[in-house]
């Protein structure tokens, strides 16, 4: 997918392996599970939560210069959709090689509507999306 | 790191101070260790996601 996807709790590493080998559910994982047992990373993105210990549900984006270019946490009670996290990184992706082109909401993969901000498109983004 | 000591939380289109993560790694079914800077390095990128618990739903 041309992403390293690491998956970060305040576990640590031997318990990653202990839930990777017990869960059905993880038989497929294939990604690297990373261990915050002292919250410094969790700290570092804003999603450690201090009066339990865990880290909230957060999912980060970092180009390979190591610019954060995406963020968004959920609470612990609501899970997240893959599919949108997959679109923002195939849009950051396509963004990297088009930085003069942006992703409108509806973008969902290569092919898609793009719009190039100028001072034509000041005011005309309904007739530039139907174009 | 203590408890004292703060933490700047990273913004968007900063670049991400390095750290490194001590991990398992279910495809060698090993131990290894996750490194930002060596991600730079190699030209790689990272999606981070952090959940609660192991033994939880993610």
């Amino acid at each position: 997918m041309g992403a390293d996807i690491v998956t970060v709790s305040t576990d640590t590493k031997f318990v990653h392996l202990a839930w990777k080998k017990s869960e059905k559910e993880l038989a497929n994982v294939r990604y690297q599970m990373g261990a915050d047992p002292t919250g410094k990373v969790a700290r570092m993105f804003g999603v450690y939560d201090e009066n339990t210990g865990l880290a909230l549900r957060g999912t980060f984006i970092i180009s390979p210069e190591g610019k954060l270019l995406n963020a968004e946490t959920n609470f612990y009670n609501l899970g997240r959709n893959i599919d949108e996290l997959m679109r923002k990184f195939k849009a950051n992706l396509y963004m990297s090689r088009k930085p003069n082109e942006v992703c409108p909401s509806k973008w969902r993969d290569e092919g898609d509507k793009t719009l190039t901000p100028s001072a034509q498109l000041v005011g005309k983004v309904h007739e530039a999306l139907r174009s | 790191m203590t408890a004292t000591e703060t933490t700047r939380v990273v913004r968007l289109g900063e670049v991400v101070p390095d750290f490194e993560l001590e991990t398992y790694d279910p495809v060698r079914d090993d131990f290894g260790k996750f490194s930002l800077a060596e991600q730079k390095r190699k030209g790689r990128w990272t999606i981070l996601f952090f959940y609660p618990a192991d033994f939880t739903f993610v």
